[in-house]
């Protein structure tokens, strides 16, 4: 237990003038010796000296105790001493030191909140200490622990810097007023006007604005303004309402008019249809002409295609066994991060009638390891889904979370809600978890380090996913098997190989400018992730894979399941139409390696639609040794189908199991031995997705969550 | 609210043993090394067999029939995967089919060396990683290689094209995998080596023994390395499913076509078929077991005792096991004698797995030496390089046999075996059937105009590279060819290509006249000392063929 003296023997205890001892100079990190004015500098028999500017503060104390596993005393020095030290051993980053005004204010807020009795020390050591790594506002970080509500925090600051504030709770906006700032504006400097008169304009902010940026805000306003300090969730929720329109249009449209050609929002093109049909009439002519040639030449092309993905497949996992392809980041180099630097990062968290699960996921972000003053969470809720928009409501969450309300038109796709909260994005990153997601804590700041280390055109970084609920019954099990294989085995080859990977619908990490650069998501792609992962392949990019993982919720239930694979497979099917509308500019923009892959990739959707015709004809020719059968698997398509019968299958099974062994899943292993049972699950979605791509195309098949045995 | 309990990644990973997810500490790899092992071997073995087989005529005809089968597969009329049969494990001779693509390779031989230097050299490249995790210095594992290269039965086994290496190439291999893992923990090894087995285990049925030996292993040593029931049985149902799955559809296979789904065990060409099984005393089969390790592997006798010493007296659990494998392989022709799953008992080469696991044992009792890898490496080398002398001059005496002794006296005195006799009184090399294939080739072009019983005659079948000229019992199965050959000139036969004595072949059996040249309808076209080439005239009508003539045969 370390212990702490202060008094009488000082006066004779060496003086941090004499010099800070080489090995004591980074026992304390630089941040806490600047916030608290402290610096180790000499032992005496065992007891390490420690300059202190308040020697008698009880937060000091308990904060370099906690720091330094041996007896400390604290010397009391002046604050010159101590930041001369500081200086000298931590030379300062002009951007970086706290400048006389700022600690200044940031000790009026401490003492505020203190003396009214706001705070207690826990929370103002805590807050403190995350001041000390971040160098983020007091105010915002208690605020963001709910130490404190926001409306204690904008009366703090309107105390602090004498400004008048405003109340936006009930407040009716004239658009034509609250629209005199561009969208633009309002939304990275946080203002609105909510009142005018021919010669001023009352600006809410949520914070006083710079004097930059009060030039571009008259500028624009084309008057004087007079700023109001404002609730930053009331302003939030403002800003929203007055531009909902424009972020509704610009979600749903911008895709289809900077891009059309690359928009599902047709499902086949013109060509596509002439090439279909010209198929389907050859087909036909040869199978009354020459009927056995041509059901030759559908099988042989059939188990080409069977063969060519499955050993592309197959190629990718043995790639992936051999070697460990995915962006490395270790415990050590997260420990080594300096948080003053770490970006603003944006979660966008699509939700429609899930209600249930806020409270746990607001707990799951608040867990990750990141400062939540520098996380922007979008909890993107559908405008007829009052039941979600409410319990938010209710929950009264701190400011980093901040509910976006997408208005009700169509389509109502989790992709245009994502395009929508896009706009409202603040982070320099941005990231979609799920509802029921749990990433592992510090996902996010492996993301940030990956981006450092991966070449220049990787835009994305795709996490892992898997499940937390596979123990729940077989269903889940087959789920995380397959989860495992793909993401622990083919997308970290796709990635090492630069191949278009077609994204998992979370946990992928954008730079944010790219990914409004690319237009986002395609709203009228039930699969608008593998869609964008491919787009942004064809425009030069690249995605890469990082060591973390994000833990879903499996599918419990087989009728929801099947929900969900068939818009997997509708949305691939769609994905594939959409990018060869034109082979040849595909081929063009991704070289031949890149459009194998691509085709073999989608391909695997249609492997999936014929899988129960190859098995029945072979259950067929097992029990009655069918001759037309026999005819139809000539030489040569024989050996290859029965290679893919008996050992093809048999290779895509040990894959599960392999997935699921690399993962260090080894209760799954047995259930993976049972995965062709999972492919009969499979080719059911593949058809019933298939078949709504004609009637149906732009449904989005809800996945219900919160089916697993938690919530049972 | 959920009660799920989510454990995320870093602590599900902190009670786990093995190493998952990502590749520790190993060797770094030297594909180029790999490469360069495997190339010399494969020359150096195929050089010296075409020598062997064409030039010495040392052949083994059971390497004829699997090539023969193999030809079938691409160029039967209709091609035929099924001409694998069943008397072999299936990937005896499918690994071996696409030697077989190219007509000429196969008449000209050239493949017969091939066919078991490409194994042979594989299992080299295995021995050699395997040694070079065991740090083991680049010049003595060359030396290793080489010593054990040069050894004459596994000489004679890698460069005539038989299919014992397959397996064991293949069982080394699985070995390596395991031994990797031992070292580094990581768990890709044991799908490595399950995969490997799974192979072997089409490929030889004998490696389900030591499949059986390491997946008890794996469990062991997890167990005793604190990994707890789940990881213990997801990593052994991990490493077994393979073999598992491979030997489950051979049985159902086995139960479809022949209603019996262990056929594959008592209709091997492995098994006690014949019932001819020679009665070993218990006191015979020790000192035949002695004699076996004596003379085909004696390094055994060393390594053996070495690793149960390290095994027990040094807590070296994988010493222990590879102890139990190379006294398991020690065994199992004895053990094969006693549950009378062989007809050729003791035979010489059961001595070759015993060699290379005791040769595996070796490299992991240098590893284990630490400071003293280099020595007990160089002990081996010259173990290996006395051993050689010492087993050639076994070869040539050993009473249970094959070809050993032929090849023995080719080596020692460079003079062709064509005539010779082995000790188990067969008659060596391959003239005969090179004539009358030669007669085929010249002479027949039409397809399935030749009725002859296959199981006689493949190695003629083989050397004409036409096996579509053939009526014969594979192509459409037993059945109908019986019947056809009852008839031969209901349809459309041509010929009838019959063995000169009665040795098994039906269509001798069938028409002992015609084989014997004295059937007035059955005019012999071609003769050579073992075939005879009757045709069939048009109208010909059989008579006094019974079908208890086919029934007993």
């Amino acid at each position: 237990m370390t212990t702490i003296q202060t008094g009488a023997e000082t006066r004779r205890s060496p003086r941090l003038t004499d010099g800070v001892d080489q090995d004591l100079r980074h026992l304390v990190p630089e941040g806490i010796c600047r916030t608290f004015r402290v610096m180790p500098y000499a032992s005496v028999n065992g007891t390490v000296l420690v300059a202190a500017a308040d020697a008698d503060d009880a937060i000091t104390t308990q904060v370099v105790a906690e720091r330094i596993d041996r007896p400390v005393q604290l010397v009391r020095h002046t604050v010159n001493e101590i930041v001369a030290a500081i200086d000298a051993v931590y030379p300062p980053q002009e951007t970086e030191v706290e400048t006389p005004d700022a600690r200044r204010a940031r000790m009026q807020m401490a003492q505020m909140l203190t003396r009214s009795g706001l705070i207690t020390d826990d929370q103002l050591q805590r807050a403190m200490l995350e001041y000390s790594r971040t160098g983020d506002p007091l105010g915002d970080i208690l605020v963001s622990h709910e130490a404190i509500t926001e409306d204690v925090l904008v009366a703090a600051l309107s105390e602090m810097y004498q400004m008048q504030r405003v109340g936006l709770a009930g407040f009716t906006p004239d658009f034509e007023v609250a629209r005199r700032l561009p969208e633009r504006l309002a939304h990275s400097f946080q203002a609105v006007p909510v009142a005018a008169t021919d010669d001023l304009v009352l600006l809410a902010v949520a914070r006083p604005l710079g004097a930059e940026q009060a030039a571009e805000v008259e500028e624009a306003l084309g008057s004087p303004f007079r700023q109001l300090l404002a609730n930053r969730i009331e302003l939030d929720q403002l800003i929203q309402r007055i531009h909902a329109r424009h972020y509704a249009e610009v979600s749903t449209r911008l895709l289809l008019e900077t891009r059309p050609e690359e928009s599902a929002h047709i499902v086949i093109s013109g060509g596509q249809k002439a090439a279909l049909v010209t198929t389907a009439i050859v087909i036909v002519m040869g199978a009354v002409i020459w009927p056995l040639q041509t059901a030759i030449g559908v099988v042989a092309a059939c188990s080409l295609l069977y063969l060519v993905v499955s050993f592309y497949k197959f190629r990718l996992t043995m790639r992936a066994l051999g070697t460990h392809l995915e962006t490395d980041v270790t415990d050590e180099e997260i420990a080594a991060i300096d948080e003053r630097h770490l970006p603003m990062y944006t979660i966008l968290v699509p939700l429609y009638r899930e209600a249930a699960i806020v409270p746990r996921l607001v707990r799951d972000i608040n867990a990750l390891d990141y400062p939540r003053t520098r996380l922007d969470v979008k909890l993107l809720c559908e405008e007829d889904d009052e039941e979600t928009v409410q319990r938010i409501r209710d929950l009264q969450l701190p400011p980093h979370f901040h509910l976006v309300v997408v208005p009700d038109s169509q389509p109502k796709t989790k992709p245009k809600a994502c395009n929508y909260g896009l706009q409202l994005a603040t982070g320099d990153f941005c990231v979609i978890f799920d509802a029921e997601d749990r990433p592992d804590p510090d996902q996010l700041k492996k993301a940030v380090i990956a981006f450092t280390r991966v070449p220049n055109n990787v835009v994305c970084v795709q996490a892992k996913l898997n499940h937390f609920n596979q123990d729940q019954n077989m269903l889940t099990a087959w789920f995380a098997n397959e989860y495992s294989m793909h993401f622990e085995l083919v997308l970290p080859a796709m990635g090492a190989a630069e191949s278009p990977i077609p994204l998992g619908g979370t946990s992928n990490h954008f730079l944010t400018a790219k990914l409004r650069e690319l237009g986002a998501w395609d709203p009228f792609n039930v699969t608008e992730d593998a869609d964008l992962g491919i787009r942004l392949h064809r425009e030069g990019y690249r995605t890469a894979m990082i060591d973390s993982t994000t833990l879903e919720e499996a599918n419990s239930q087989v009728p929801n399941w099947i929900r969900q694979r068939s818009r997997w497979n509708k949305g691939y099917i769609q994905t594939w139409l959409v990018h060869m509308r034109n082979p040849f500019s595909l081929l063009s923009q991704t070289g031949l390696k890149g459009f194998l892959s691509f085709n073999l990739t989608m391909g695997s959707a249609f492997v999936l639609l014929l899988n129960p015709i190859f098995w029945a004809l072979t259950t067929l020719y097992v029990f009655t040794q069918a001759g037309f059968i026999e005819q139809l698997f000539p030489g040569i398509i024989f050996y290859a189908a029965s290679a893919l019968l008996f050992v093809g299958n048999f290779v895509f099974v040990y894959l599960n199991v392999a997935g699921s062994l690399h993962r260090g899943e080894f209760g799954l292993t047995r259930t993976a031995l049972l995965s062709p049972l999972y492919w009969g699950l499979m080719s059911w979605a593949a058809w019933k997705g298939f078949i709504q791509l004609f009637t149906n195309p732009f449904y989005w098949e809800k996945t219900e969550h919160g089916l697993d045995e938690g919530h049972g | 609210m959920s009660t799920v309990n989510v454990v995320h990644t870093k602590d599900r990973l902190s009670g786990i043993v093995q190493s998952v997810g990502r590749r520790p500490n190993d060797v770094s790899r030297r594909w180029w090394e790999s490469a360069l092992v495997f190339a010399f071997f494969t020359a150096a073995y195929t050089w010296f067999g075409y020598w062997v087989v064409v030039d010495m005529h040392v052949v083994g005809f059971e390497t004829l029939d699997r090539l023969n089968r193999a030809l079938m597969v691409w160029h039967n009329d209709p091609a035929k995967l099924s001409a694998i049969g069943f008397d072999y494990p299936p990937l005896a001779t499918l690994l071996i089919a696409p030697l077989a693509i190219f007509r000429g390779l196969v008449t000209s031989l050239a493949v017969v060396p091939l066919a078991s230097a490409v194994f042979a050299a594989f299992t080299m490249v295995a021995l050699n990683t395997m040694m070079r995790r065991a740090l083991v210095a680049g010049p003595l594992r060359y030396a290793v290689l080489l010593a054990l290269g040069a050894n004459p039965m596994v000489l004679l086994y890698a460069t005539t094209g038989t299919r014992h290496f397959v397996w064991m190439a293949l069982v080394v291999a699985a070995l390596g995998a395991l031994f990797a893992w031992y070292i580094t923990a990581d768990v890709r090894f044991v799908m490595l080596a399950g995969i490997a087995f799974s192979i072997a285990a089409l490929a030889g049925y004998t490696s389900l023994v030591f499949f059986l030996l390491s997946a008890v292993m794996i469990g062991a040593i997890l167990a005793r390395l604190g990994a707890d029931g789940t990881e213990v049985e997801g990593t052994v149902v991990g490493f077994a499913s393979p073999t598992v799955y491979v030997i489950a559809l051979w049985t159902v296979f086995n139960l479809i076509l022949l209603l019996n789904p262990f056929a594959w065990i008592t209709r091997s060409s492995d098994a006690a078929a014949s019932g001819g099984l020679e009665t070993f005393s218990a006191v015979e089969l020790l000192r035949a077991t002695g004699e076996l390790v004596l003379y085909g592997a004696p390094i055994a006798i060393i390594v053996l005792p070495a690793l149960i010493f390290a095994g027990f007296a040094r807590g070296n659990p994988f010493a222990l096991w590879l102890g139990m494998m190379l006294g398991a392989s020690i065994l199992l022709p004895s053990a094969a004698v006693v549950l009378r799953l062989t007809d050729s008992p003791m035979l010489m080469r059961n001595s070759l797995p015993i060699l290379l696991i005791s040769v595996i044992g070796a490299i992991w009792l240098a590893r284990s030496a630490e400071e003293g890898s280099t020595l007990v490496a160089a002990l081996v080398v010259v173990a290996l390089v006395i051993s050689i002398p010492w087993t050639l001059q076994a070869m040539k005496t050993y009473r249970y046999q094959n070809l050993e002794a032929p090849f023995a006296a080719a080596i020692t005195t460079g003079e062709s075996q064509e005539g010779a006799q082995t000790l188990n009184r067969e008659k060596v090399g391959i003239v005969s059937e090179q004539a009358m294939a030669k007669y085929i080739a010249n002479n027949v072009s039409r397809d399935n105009s030749i009725l002859t019983d296959n199981a006689q005659t493949y190695a003629v079948m083989m050397l004409t590279g036409h096996p579509e000229y053939f009526f014969d019992r594979i192509d459409h199965s037993d059945g109908p060819w019986k019947v056809a050959a009852r008839d031969p000139g209901k349809y459309d036969i041509d010929y009838l290509l019959m063995s000169a004595s009665d040795n098994g072949d039906l269509l001798t059996k069938l028409y002992p006249d015609a084989a014997a040249g004295s059937d007035a309808q059955l005019q012999v076209v071609y003769r050579t000392p073992r075939y005879v080439l009757a045709s069939v005239p048009a109208g010909f009508e059989p008579g006094g063929v019974t079908t208890g003539q086919l029934g007993a045969s």
